[in-house]
């Protein structure tokens, strides 16, 4: 047994949804008949006698003859009939549902059923309104008056036309006999509870959008309807495949973990609100709620997207990456959301932000990105767009995902909050305590209240953002006068000298080694940096690019010594990236920055990622030297200070200078 | 220059006096399109019957002449606007109608179609189909409306007798008429204002006892059910007004 694609749907989704209107017209069709369809009784009013009534229990009777189907399934049917407004009920007429009993029921007239081409009009029900005042006297239901004022403001050029029309065709009713009239007002009463429903009421007839096409109407076979078949079939033909066997494993797998958690499925706890109308299971899971529920907190394990999906997990995995220090990753996670959701005019400056913050060299909160990733992204800063960061953000969410998540569900905080978690009791609500909640219902709060909340939430985080031990070091703090990334079009530099790309071989992000280095003791480094600054006045008479002249020296030294930078690179890291090529195509945002160097930071030793940025290199090209030294001073203290050369404090190690 | 003033004046009077006319058959058409509502509404149900059929024909045909007299009429009168001086409330005066007039055209097509539809669904050809009417409790064969629309006057002389087109095309007529109207008068429609305050119609029509309709559908409801709530229970007294009648 195959599952048919309905040729219909080519990807466009017909919905027919109000396909059930034309069967339910020829069921009621056939419940109408006399001979074979539901007993009629009259029904026995003070003035006059009706006939054609039926009652409830005749009308679920006969459904679950007809269709052989049990009691409870007739009796929904039923219901559903009457919410459609093909029967109406006599007694209680704003309920629409089959009561198994004798209550009464009548046939709607075909002129006030619900088909799909008589669009149910404003202007209607206005005259209707009008009628009702008439008759009434001005005692209207509340959202009656509503809806009167409503439409007397909107269709106040018409309105005398209603008034008119409301006056002769309540004296056109009057010529009928009584109790055809007492019929008519019924009907009429029945069709407008159905289409203009009371609040507080689920309509049957609520179908989500208007389609402008009949979706049970026959499609002409034009050269059009042709094309999209064939557009379709191409598509189809195109798609990956995927077992049955694989993808049939995937839905049993969801269904039976998320059985549990779905409130059509199972028990929802305490209460399910559309059922009983208590809100407590929403209350206690709010967004910011301080404790959650056993089952929100057994949601967040099964996979990482549950828990960053649900921001009360995201607040505890925050806390958990806090205490870790890696907190940076799901700040820029976050950021780079903000990014893709948030309005076109602020993505220059939210990017802008971003970039400062988490991916430029120095900046506080560096995360750290494999280099390929990086130059995507740095180059596509240039003109960012949406999805600018989207290559890092993938990353770094799989990042957080393999490494963090694991240990998060192993860690403290989250058995902290797993032991904490409440588990609510459940609602046992009789009949007169439900109707107690249905009166009592209220709206929840505006959208706009809660988005206004969120957003002082968000300025009161960034505000306190948390610092990250990795950044309690002074060389790392940012600086202000130098142009991070201004997003102004590439400077003229670049352009002009191709070599200036080499210039980025000051690694955007710190190298491994470098960082792993720095587990050496300050006073070490401080040694370095002064016998550096010390050989540099020796030897850069111009006081120019002193870390780059430093690196090149010890470049030159490293190549003295005959020994191969890659070897070396080996013999200190396990991963290892051959070089050049990629070099040349690495361009600084700003051609000056690179005096930063690689942040020296204290806290990364226990961050050391496994990939080698490319950068992170030796470029043997000794004619580089001139450049650097011709470069702009734009040259900064902190910037020379934190230079290490990893390859020179080896050198030292190794005791020949 | 006296002359002229009492040319204009006889041309204002004869305006006013057109307008009359004009909302007379306003009124007319309105009272014909609400007696078409009552029939077509038992289209389809136990009240159905070839007489009914007819009678839907018939005001069906009558309309169809109070609306062509009254478009053009209508149309002269606006037209007849732009040359003449017209006095602001006139011109007002012959909009408001002229918005009127869309609006019962388009609420009488709206019946139109909905006729179409149940006439073909519910064709009453052969004796057999007489069983697929639906029992809605309507037998009267409508005789009182149908009455009432023949007492409808139209309010000038038909000259002649132009044969009254079947459904199909009295629809398509209608709806290229609506169209071709829009076209050719540029009346804001949301520049008219209604005469009348809202709930006024409340105050009209106190000739009659009709709110008792439904105290007789509700007292029925207490003495026939078992176990029905008790808010029904104080409709039994005729005096009652409270929302509770539903």
């Amino acid at each position: 047994m195959t599952i048919r694609n309905a040729l219909r749907d080519h990807g466009q989704r017909y919905r027919p949804r109000m396909a059930c209107l034309k069967k339910a017209e020829k069921v009621l069709l056939e419940m109408q008949d006399p001979c074979t369809g539901v007993k009629s009784q009259p029904q026995r009013l003070v003035i006059t006698i009706i006939p054609h009534a039926i009652t409830g229990e005749d009308i679920i009777a006969w459904l679950a003859d007809r269709f052989q189907i049990d009691t409870e399934e007739a009796r929904s049917f039923g219901s559903m009939l009457v919410a459609l407004g093909y029967i109406y009920p006599l007694q209680d007429h704003k309920r629409l549902v089959i009561k198994p009993d004798a209550s009464l029921y009548r046939f709607q007239t075909p002129y006030f059923w619900p088909t799909q081409q008589w669009p149910v009009e404003d202007t209607d029900y206005a005259i209707y309104l009008a009628k009702r005042n008439i008759r009434k006297k001005g005692i209207l239901e509340l959202h009656e008056q509503e809806q009167y004022n409503h439409l007397h403001k909107w269709m106040n050029h018409k309105w005398d036309f209603i008034v008119m029309q409301a006056k002769e065709q309540y004296r056109a009713a009057k010529e009928r006999k009584k109790p055809d009239r007492v019929v008519f007002d019924c009907q009429e009463r029945a069709y407008w509870v159905v289409h203009r429903p009371p609040p507080g009421t689920v309509s049957a007839m609520d179908y989500g959008l208007h389609r402008r096409t009949d979706p049970n109407a026959d499609e002409t076979q034009t050269p059009d309807y042709y094309e999209r078949i064939m557009i379709f079939t191409q598509q189809s033909i195109m798609r990956p495949r995927v077992k049955s066997s694989v993808s049939i494993g995937a839905l049993v797998k969801y269904c039976a973990t998320y059985s549990g958690h779905d409130p059509f499925l199972s028990k929802c706890l305490p209460s399910n609100p559309w059922l009983t109308d208590d809100t407590t299971f929403w209350t206690l899971n709010m967004h910011n709620v301080e404790i959650p529920t056993k089952m929100r907190v057994e949601r967040w394990t099964f996979s990482f997207k549950e828990l960053l999906s649900d921001p009360r997990g995201r607040d505890d995995f925050r806390l958990f990456l806090k205490k870790e220090f890696s907190g940076e990753n799901l700040a820029f996670w976050e950021g780079c959301e903000d990014l893709k959701w948030g309005t076109a005019v602020t993505m220059r400056e939210k990017a802008e932000q971003i970039y400062k913050t988490f991916l430029a060299r120095g900046a506080p909160r560096w995360i750290n990105i494999d280099g390929k990733t990086m130059e995507i992204t740095v180059k596509g800063l240039k003109h960012p767009h949406r999805y600018v960061l989207d290559a890092a953000q993938t990353h770094i969410y799989m990042l957080m995902k393999k490494d963090s998540y694991g240990r998060y569900l192993k860690s403290p905080v989250f058995k902290e909050t797993l032991k904490k978690a409440i588990c609510p009791e459940e609602h046992k609500f009789n009949e007169v305590q439900l109707e107690q909640n249905a009166r009592n219902r209220r709206p929840s709060l505006s959208p706009i209240i809660i988005r206004q909340q969120e957003q002082e939430q968000r300025a009161k985080m960034a505000a306190n953002a948390p610092v990250d031990i990795t950044q309690l070091c002074r060389f790392t703090t940012p600086v202000p006068h130098l142009a991070v990334y201004s997003g102004i079009p590439d400077p003229p530099s670049v352009t002009a000298s191709p070599l200036f790309p080499f210039l980025a071989h000051t690694p955007v992000c710190p190298s491994p080694i470098s960082v792993a280095l720095d587990s050496t003791s300050a006073s070490e480094r401080q040694l370095e940096t002064s016998e550096g600054e010390g050989n540099m006045e020796a030897r850069a008479p111009d006081g120019g690019n002193l870390s780059k002249s430093r690196m090149a020296l010890s470049l030159r030294r490293l190549l003295k010594r005959g020994c191969s930078p890659s070897a070396m690179f080996a013999s200190l890291s396990p991963k290892c990236h051959t070089a050049a090529a990629t070099s040349s195509r690495i361009q600084p945002i700003m051609p000056d920055e690179p005096s930063h160097g690689p942040p020296r930071r204290i806290g990364n030793f226990f961050q050391i990622k496994v990939d080698i940025p490319p950068e992170c290199r030796i470029y043997p090209i000794e004619s580089e030297d001139e450049d650097e030294e011709n470069r702009p001073a734009s040259r900064d203290r902190v910037g020379t200070e934190e230079i290490i050369c990893p390859w020179e404090s080896l050198s030292r190690q190794n005791g020949t200078g | 220059m006296s002359r002229w003033r009492h040319s204009v004046d006889e041309l204002t009077a004869g305006r006013q006096r057109y307008q009359k006319e004009c909302e007379r058959a306003q009124n007319a058409l309105s009272r014909v399109t609400s007696c078409f509502q009552q029939l077509v509404a038992s289209l389809g149900s136990s009240a159905d019957s070839s007489y009914l059929r007819e009678e839907i024909d018939q005001t069906r045909a009558l309309a169809h002449r109070i609306c062509s007299g009254l478009s053009h009429r209508l149309l002269r009168l606006l037209s007849a606007c732009d040359s003449a001086p017209i006095a602001v409330e006139d011109r007002q005066a012959s909009e408001r109608l002229w918005v009127l007039f869309l609006s019962v055209v388009e609420n009488f097509l709206c019946d139109l179609q909905k006729a179409k539809d149940l006439i073909g669904q519910f064709p009453l050809t052969q004796s057999s189909n007489r069983c697929s009417l639906v029992n809605t409790g309507c037998t009267d064969g409508l005789v009182g409306v149908a009455a009432r629309v023949a007492l409808v006057q139209i309010p000038w002389l038909v000259l002649e007798e132009e044969p009254s087109p079947n459904l199909t095309d009295h629809i398509a007529g209608l709806e290229s008429l609506l169209s071709e109207l829009q076209q050719r008068v540029p009346v804001a429609f949301w520049s008219v204002e209604a005469t009348q305050p809202a709930w006024a119609e409340v105050l009209s029509d106190p000739d009659d006892p009709d709110d008792s309709l439904e105290d007789i559908m509700e007292v029925e409801v207490v003495s026939n059910s078992r176990s029905r709530n008790n808010v029904s229970a104080c409709c039994q007294r005729k005096c009652c007004r409270l929302s509770c009648v539903g």
